[in-house]
Formats: structure tokens, C-alpha cells, sequence
């Protein structure tokens, strides 16, 4: 480790939080829709099967169940992204005591990491005896490197994440005006400028810990912010046949009619050619569109109980058409903002990238191995 | 130069192709053979074939998550880089990849 730079080590460890997301989302997306959908028709948890339950009643349940296990699924991610399969045990049980000390997603975080790296330490450092070689996966790793963690939450840092957690919770409910304009804005830039990048999923991670505390207001920002890119090039694309200023190349209209329906499913990716054929004009487009829609959908409290879907998941939330009043907005702002910075084009120009626009490569990003 | 490799991201839904279109343009324009194989939320798609791990002379590893099968990559020089940077900077990238191949006989 150490002939890493620091910048080599973030990378590391941001790896192993993506990878966490990475299986953590298709979870959380299925366990949002199973209770968005019960809870709209008035499903209630089921406390016990002896009593009566409907339909309903049981996709809120299973949702329930699953949104109550996050902490656990990024705890096991984690560890397991760092040790491989020694770090599935570790990782479980520091997700399990997290949620025990209501320490939640942020536990199961940090839990993760410590756990994985315990596992890791023991599976490559400790040394057995030949005669207990097969025991070292099974038994050994696994049951010091949970005990060991799980001790570690419990008398250390349990207490104070929870404490955290709490006090970041009752921040965030307790925002006056100008500061919930603020906060909307701000996670509506950093969800929004990387286009679903890993800033993006960061934000992402940390949004759905509000999620798990019932606030759900951000994370419809994060929704609008990954949509305004398409909606609001979309907007740009009219806006060049009622000005009389062409914007985009033949080529760039034909990815806007794949990158608009895309968006409306939330995938912003569609628009990538678009945005590296000019990559600074539109991150600024998109990030001032994201801010204030980001800014008007966090004051009009339009929240989200899932975290994916677009427009799909307006079912599900509350005030659904204010978020979309908001998205509709921030789309506008980015579709404008494009169109006045973009230089008119031949519609018939194909914009060939060659080397010397490509940005250069920090050796920091590569890992060389053989 | 035959290069393999790896492209993986975290949504798995669309840097991961990316990637792998820009690698494939840029290495087949410098006049390597490559083979990309895709781990998106899918699943693996597009494998390396046997028959040109046998012949690579450098692996890549273009992905912002963990990724299965690297061990197919044992002693084949292999470079890890995010998929932003690759996305970015597809030329520059594979010109690395030819110093850094030529650096290690």
C-alpha cells in the first residue's frame, strides 16, 4: 500500500463502495417499487400471518424487508469488494449489528470496510498450521474476522455513528427556507455534472441513507438531476428550429431520439455523445439546470420513496407534479443555457475527436500489474 | 498488438458499453486486435475467447467496480483504469498502453 498515492488509495477504496452499489441497486430499486405500490393502496405491514392480509399488504411488507436490510447489503458488499468470499461473514454480521445499534446505512459503511479489510489481513497474513489449512476459510477467517468487527461496532463506533446519524437526520428536517433551496441545489449539481458517474453514485449511496430514515425529498432531486440533461437537450433541439440557430450535427439528432426516451426512464447515458462532443458547455448547462431544479423540487417538498424509474416513479411519490413542475423547469433552464453557449453548426458537420482533444491520462488512474 | 480486457461499471447499464465502443475504436485505429468483454448488471457478455487470451499481449481492465475472471489474466501484463478515464481519453489511453506493453520485455 504504501508505494500508493493518495489519490491511488481513494480510487481503491472508492472502487469497493461501487462495487457495493453496484449490487446494492437492482435491491433497493425492486424493495422501492414492492412498497411505493403497496403503501399507495393502502397496504400495511404484516406484523403477524395468523391475522388477515390482503395483496397489498404484502408488497409493503416484502419492501419493508428489504429496504430494512440495506445497511446489511452494503456492509457484504463491501467487505466481500475488498476480501472476496471471506468477507461475506464479516460483512453480514457488522451489517446485522448496525441496524441492532441503529446505526444504519453509514454503520453498514464503515462496518464494511473494516470488516473487509480484517478479512483480508487474516486471509493473506495468518499463518496456520498445514493440518488446519482447511479450516482457515471456513472457520478461522469468518469467525475472527466477525468477532472482531462486530466487537469493534459494538464498544467503539456503533454509539457514535448512531449518533450521527441522528443528529444529521434532525439537521436535515430542521432546514429553513434558504438553506433547503441551498441543499436542493447542491445535490442537484453534484447528482447532475457527472452524468451518472461515480460522483453521481456517491451521492446516490449517501442519499439513500436518508432514504432508509424515511427522508425522501432528496433523492427525488437526484431523480430530476439525472433527467434534465435529456429533457432539457431535447428542449435545445426546438429551440434551434424556432431561433433559426442549428445547434446540433444530423448525427446529434438521431442520438437525441434514443437519449429523450432513455431520460424518461432516468438513464441519462443516452446523452453522452452529445455531451463529449462538448464537454465543458454542457456539464455547465446541465449543472446550472440541475441546481435549480434541484432547488425548486427540495422547496416544494416533492419527495420519492424509490430511487429509480423517472418519470414511472411519479406514481409513487408525493407531491408528484411539483416534482415534475421542477424537472420541467430545471430542463428548461439546461435547454436554454445549452443553446445560448453552443456555436452554431453545419447540420451536415461530423465532428471527428482526435487525440489532441482528449484530455490527458493522470498515470494515478492506472494500475499496472502483471 | 492483441490486447483483451475487461469493461464494468457501476449502474452497468451504459459506461460499461461506452467503454468498451470507445476502446475497440481507438485500439482497432491504431491497428491492434482487441477483445472486450463486457460485466454489466446483465451479466458477462461477449466473453474472451480462449484462443485470444492465449495470444494477448496486455490486459485492460476498464471498470469503476470489482470485476470477475481476472484470473484468466495471470501472466499477462494487465492495467486497471477507471471507465470515465477511458470514456475521456480513448487515444491517449491505448497510446499508454503501448508504452507501457513495450516497457515490459
Amino acid at each position: 500500500m504504501s508505494a500508493y498515492s493518495s489519490k491511488k488509495i481513494f480510487n481503491i477504496l472508492k472502487q469497493h463502495a461501487l462495487t457495493a452499489i453496484s449490487y446494492l441497486i437492482p435491491i433497493v430499486v425492486s424493495g422501492g417499487f414492492l412498497l411505493a405500490i403497496g403503501n399507495l393502496f393502502g397496504g400495511e405491514n404484516i406484523e403477524s400471518i395468523n391475522e388477515s392480509f390482503n395483496f397489498f399488504d404484502t408488497l409493503t411488507t416484502m419492501g419493508g424487508l428489504i429496504l430494512g436490510l440495506l445497511p446489511v447489503v452494503i456492509a457484504t458488499g463491501i467487505a466481500f469488494s475488498i476480501a472476496d468470499k471471506p468477507g461475506i461473514a464479516p460483512g453480514f454480521l457488522v451489517g446485522l449489528v448496525s441496524i441492532n445499534m441503529d446505526a444504519g446505512f453509514i454503520g453498514g459503511f464503515i462496518g464494511g470496510y473494516i470488516a473487509g479489510y480484517i478479512a483480508k489481513y487474516l486471509r493473506d497474513k495468518m499463518k496456520v498450521p498445514t493440518w488446519a489449512e482447511g479450516l482457515k476459510p471456513m472457520l478461522i477467517i469468518p469467525f475472527i474476522s466477525s468477532i472482531i468487527v462486530g466487537l469493534i461496532m459494538y464498544y467503539i463506533l456503533g454509539t457514535p455513528i448512531s449518533l450521527l446519524t441522528q443528529a444529521l437526520n434532525n439537521f436535515l428536517l430542521g432546514l429553513d427556507t434558504g438553506q433547503t433551496l441551498l441543499f436542493g441545489a447542491i445535490i442537484g449539481i453534484l447528482s447532475s455534472i457527472d452524468y451518472g458517474g461515480p460522483i453521481n453514485k456517491i451521492v446516490f449511496a449517501f442519499l439513500l441513507t436518508l432514504q432508509s430514515e424515511g427522508i425522501n425529498e432528496p433523492m427525488a432531486v437526484l431523480m430530476l438531476a439525472s433527467m434534465v440533461t435529456p429533457f432539457g437537450f431535447s428542449m435545445s433541439y426546438f429551440m434551434q428550429k424556432i431561433f433559426n440557430k442549428n445547434i446540433y450535427t444530423q448525427m446529434e439528432v438521431e442520438t437525441l431520439k434514443t437519449a429523450f426516451p432513455m431520460g424518461v426512464a432516468m438513464i441519462t447515458e443516452g446523452c453522452f455523445p452529445i455531451v463529449f462532443n462538448d464537454l465543458w458547455r454542457a456539464i455547465l448547462s446541465t449543472g446550472i439546470g440541475g441546481a435549480i431544479g434541484g432547488a425548486l423540487s427540495m422547496y416544494w417538498s416533492a419527495g420519492s420513496p424509490v430511487p429509480h424509474g423517472g418519470l414511472f416513479a411519479m406514481v409513487t411519490m408525493t407531491n408528484a407534479w411539483a416534482w415534475f413542475a421542477a424537472l420541467m423547469i430545471g430542463s428548461l433552464v439546461t435547454g436554454i443555457v445549452f443553446f445560448l453557449l453552443k456555436k452554431r453548426v453545419d447540420k451536415d458537420a461530423v465532428k471527428i475527436l482526435t487525440e489532441e482533444d482528449e484530455s490527458d491520462i493522470d498515470m494515478d488512474d492506472l494500475i499496472v500489474s502483471k | 498488438m492483441n490486447i483483451v480486457g475487461i469493461a464494468a461499471c457501476t449502474a452497468g447499464i451504459a459506461h460499461t458499453y461506452v467503454a468498451k465502443e470507445k476502446l475497440v475504436n481507438a485500439a482497432e485505429s491504431a491497428g491492434h486486435k482487441i477483445h472486450i468483454e463486457t460485466q454489466g448488471t446483465i451479466g458477462i457478455q461477449d466473453p474472451i475467447p480462449d484462443e485470444m487470451l492465449k495470444v494477448a499481449d496486455i490486459a485492460i481492465i476498464a471498470a469503476d467496480v470489482k470485476v470477475s475472471g481476472k484470473d484468466r489474466f495471470q501472466g499477462i501484463k494487465t492495467v486497471e483504469i477507471p471507465t470515465d478515464v477511458v470514456i475521456k481519453s480513448p487515444n491517449k489511453f491505448i497510446k499508454k498502453i503501448e508504452e507501457i506493453a513495450r516497457k515490459g520485455d
